[in-house]
């Protein structure tokens, strides 16, 4: 229970009281247990697969983090702000395609993309580097279209951004010289090695979670949880929202440039309403309100999908060959999350987040 | 056997305590005023009543049946008729759609249209503004004319029961004159039993009839309005003094 | 510049159909339905016979229009309410975000039964081929097919405004769509009243699915999709509820479309869409609330 309540208890108090620097303190040692535990859970997960040494398991885990870093994007919005954004795979898009603009062999650019502005034809960096520039680039994106949308709430909003993420998959699906339209990009160097996504989903939880503690984000959750009172107290509902989605912007960059990395290809469609659901629902599973919620969501769903998916491959039991027919998979996905859905409309975790039993009786 | 009765019931809002253990009934053709401060309760009673809003305790018994943990639709078949704050008139139908939402309930019955027909004519006697305003959207109406809406929108299923939930709420002290006026005058003729929640006092005292006073989600004063009213009593239930 | 009109009213008329059949669910029950799109792939396959070979079998496809029409509103209407009585009616409690995220979860498992069954190629079906003989009218030559599309959104449309504004049911609903539990609190039933919406929406869905595959003659499960994002955002435009506001945002849209592609430089042609989802951002910061805003959508007591 710990630090939700704790969070929640203090987002009053908390935002009136952030600007004295001990409380914030007190605050960060209370809440710090949250991402140093997630971590930990992730770092547990790489270290079994580097032990186990298989190439499919490796891969797996890759998209795992990757995924990781997409819904822990998109928890620092939806879950600190209340506001369902549909949009956010769209920075995805942008980073992804960023960083393979910024890695992909030049000799190769110049044919696949012609119509992209000579430095950037030139332009060939390591792919950590590509990371971080994918991130800012997708951060400017998000800038510039919170702008105008973060002056919308509820449902208005929520399909503003909806077709925030149309129009950027039709420009990208459209852009032949620069984004080579619907057919794919290749080239894009593969990264694999399973330690830049763990880092990825580190730094993502940590972002998240300084966020969370940040006034800004006090602020938010203030608003979400008590919108007039938030609005009578001096906060800027609209402003503390575009904070959100710019740092979610770039969360959600960041893990599209790693997601190019980890399948080496890019095409607009990826990027679409395909991985919009998966991750939101990830999202929604684990518990809208919790970043611990986000992280527990990827992890079991990615899960159950690769338990559905080795029965689909085929179990021998004894003597015996087992496998469910094809599509199997995928409709067990939707009717398990609609149970749990409708068992928990919360997510798993609620408003919770993970944090050891200890700290709840140090509140 | 009481048309109304409630017993124990218990109401809550998360970890919030509306109503505390509750008791009470009334019988057909009377006239009970709930009264009480903002926040007595009285509201969340009559909506859980209505089956709008949970006990977390208790038994509701209206006509014979039990009705707790019943759908409002239900409710509302046996014979209660509800009226709730804030007037809740659709907005977007016609003054005529309005009053007939309602009667569509006994759709089974025969002769049920020549019936509707029959009480649409009765409200409109009664109400003749909202004859001349019958195809006119009801949202347009001034907030007495809603009243009158919904007063006459609750008695076109012939109802046992009419529950209405501050009536007073928002309107000038004359057309909440006229409201009352109607409301007696209907009473009369069609032996109506009214449950009415009103914040103040006063105008059970005027009315007469029999006065509940709630405090703190608890009843503090059950009994006749006019005696009730005279008393000093009611001033210590109403502000709390016998607290201190 | 008939052409411009005519291709602007069917196109039109699709978003209309689509967005009518979110805004009426929206109405009783605030469910945005994201599987609404995927009810319409599940109509336009109840023409074909299962059979995951590139060759259509055809089934219902090849019954005479007056028994084909009437097999696939059914089906519509059928799964339609078998949704709402087996899914949504288990998150009558739950908040938007959750419901929403159901739908689409169900979405997802309708697309992939019907992929298991049909397989993900698209297949080409003959459907009612007499209608795709041009006709001439006032000089330009108009497919017959884009005539009835635009007729029969009209009788369509006229049908369910007659139905919503003359029968007890139409009252009970319009009722139930502007506040909710008054409403019930008049005895109206939540449950009938909730099943008819889908009831509707799922034989608005097919309506669609019958237009859309004697448009194309091709059958591809991706054909809800497209159609339901413009139907989306036409049903936020016209005011999250409002019939009206669905209907007359649905032809808005379907206009943009068709004049944006006849008024774009050629350059900026595939973009077209891009310029629509631009002009939707911009009403809705002016009008956050949609065209014509419904009454009693804050929110249900």
């Amino acid at each position: 229970m710990g630090v939700a309540a704790s969070l929640t208890n203090s987002t009053a108090a908390g935002a009136a009281a952030a600007e004295r620097k001990p409380a914030r303190f007190a605050l960060a040692r209370r809440t710090i247990l949250t991402p140093v535990l997630l971590s930990l859970l992730l770092l547990a997960i790489a270290l079994i697969t580097v032990m186990t040494g298989s190439r499919p398991f490796n891969q797996t885990v890759i998209d795992v983090f990757v995924r990781v870093i997409l819904v822990v994007g998109l928890y620092i919005f939806i879950g600190n702000s209340g506001v369902l954004s549909f949009g956010h795979i769209g920075f995805t898009c942008l980073g992804a395609y960023a960083a393979a603009w910024l890695t992909i062999n030049p000799m190769m650019k110049r044919g696949s993309l012609p119509g992209l502005p000579e430095w950037l034809l030139a332009t060939r960096l390591p792919y950590w580097q590509s990371a971080v520039l994918a991130a800012l680039f997708a951060a400017l994106a998000a800038l510039i279209f919170g702008r105008v949308l973060m002056r919308l709430s509820g449902i208005a909003a929520s399909i503003a951004t909806f077709a925030m993420l149309a129009m950027i998959n039709t420009i990208y699906s459209n852009w032949e010289s620069v984004t080579g339209a619907t057919s794919s990009v290749v080239g894009i160097p593969i990264v694999r090695m399973i330690w830049p996504y763990l880092i990825g989903a580190v730094v993502a939880i940590f972002i998240a979670w300084a966020h969370a503690i940040s006034r800004s984000g006090l602020a938010l959750r203030a608003a979400r949880d008590e919108p007039t009172a938030a609005a009578a107290s001096g906060i800027d509902i609209p402003r503390e929202r575009l904070v959100a989605f710019v740092v979610s912007g770039a969360v959600m960059g960041l893990g599209g440039a790693l997601m190019a990395h980890s399948i080496g290809v890019v095409t607009p469609d990826t990027f679409y309403l395909g991985l919009t659901f998966i991750t939101l629902s990830m999202l929604v599973v684990g518990g809208m309100g919790s970043l611990s919620g986000g992280v527990v969501g990827v992890v079991l769903l990615s899960a159950l999908i690769q338990a559905l998916r080795w029965l689909e491959a085929g179990v021998s039991l004894g003597e015996s060959t087992f496998a469910l027919p094809k599509g199997v998979q995928e409709i067990a996905l939707g009717v398990i999350m609609i149970v749990i859905l409708a068992l928990r409309p919360s997510g798993l975790m609620g408003n919770r987040e993970l944090t050891l039993p200890r700290s709840s009786r140090n509140k | 056997m009481s048309l109304l009765a409630l017993s124990d019931i218990t109401i809550r809002y998360s970890r919030l305590t509306a109503v505390r253990n509750v008791s009470f009934s009334m019988e057909e053709g009377e006239i009970l005023f709930i009264t009480g401060p903002n926040g007595a309760g009285k509201s969340s009673l009559l909506r859980a009543i209505a089956g709008v809003t949970p006990v977390a305790g208790g038994r509701i018994d209206l006509a014979g049946h039990e009705i707790t943990g019943q759908a409002p639709e239900n409710i509302a078949r046996l014979g209660l008729s509800m009226v709730p704050e804030g007037r809740d008139v659709f907005g977007s139908l016609t003054t005529e759609e309005n009053l007939l939402v309602g009667t569509g309930m006994h759709a089974r019955e025969r002769g049920w249209r020549s019936r509707a027909a029959d009480e649409l004519e009765a409200v409109y006697a009664t109400f003749p503004m909202l004859k001349e305003r019958r195809h006119g959207q009801a949202g347009l109406l001034s907030g007495g004319q809603q009243q009158m809406l919904v007063i006459g929108r609750a008695l076109m299923t012939n109802p046992r029961l009419v529950a209405i939930d501050e009536p007073s709420l928002g309107l000038a002290p004359n057309i909440n004159d006229q409201v009352y006026e109607r409301l007696i005058a209907l009473r009369a003729q069609r032996q109506l039993t009214l449950l009415i929640v009103e914040q103040s006092s006063a105008r059970a005292m005027m009315v007469g009839g029999r006065m509940i006073l709630m405090r703190g989600g608890q009843i503090v004063l059950d009994g006749d309005a006019r005696t009730l009213g005279n008393g000093e009593a009611i001033q210590a239930a109403y502000f709390g003094y016998e607290d201190h | 510049m008939l052409q411009i009109l005519f291709d602007a009213l069917s196109l039109g008329s699709l978003y209309a159909l689509g967005a009518l059949g979110i805004a009426l669910i929206f109405g009783v029950m605030r469910l945005v339905n994201f599987a609404h799109g995927d009810v319409i792939a599940f109509c336009v396959f109840a023409l074909l016979w299962p059979s995951t070979d590139a060759m259509a079998i055809v089934f219902a496809g090849q019954l005479p229009w007056y028994l084909l029409v009437p097999f696939v509103l059914l089906c519509g209407a059928g799964l339609s309410v078998l949704c709402e009585v087996v899914v949504f009616r288990r998150f009558r409690q739950a908040n938007p975000a959750t419901m929403m995220i159901a739908s689409f979860a169900l979405g997802f498992v309708i697309r992939y039964f019907l992929l298991m069954l049909f397989s993900s190629r698209p297949k080409s079906i003959s459907l009612l081929p007499e209608l795709s003989q041009p006709v001439e009218i006032l000089g330009a030559r108009l497919p017959l097919l884009q005539l009835i599309t635009i007729v029969a959104t009209m009788v369509i449309l006229i049908g369910l405004t007659l139905f919503l504004r003359q029968t007890r049911f139409g009252l009970e609903m319009r009722a139930a769509a502007e506040n909710f539990s008054m409403a019930r609190m008049l005895g109206v039933r939540a449950n009938r009243v909730i099943m008819g919406a889908f009831a509707l929406s799922g034989a608005l869905a097919a309506a669609i699915a019958l237009i859309f595959g004697a448009q194309t003659g091709t059958l591809d499960i991706q054909m809800g999709a497209s159609i339901m994002l413009m139907a989306f955002i036409a049903t936020v435009i016209g005011g999250l509820g409002s019939l009206g506001g669905a209907v007359l945002a649905g032809f808005l849209l379907g206009a943009a479309s068709v004049i944006m592609q006849v008024m774009l430089p050629i350059d900026a042609r595939p973009f077209r869409d891009a310029f629509v989802y631009g002009a939707v951002i911009l009403v809705l910061l002016f009008r956050p609330q949609g065209l014509i805003a419904a009454r009693g959508t804050k929110e249900r007591v």
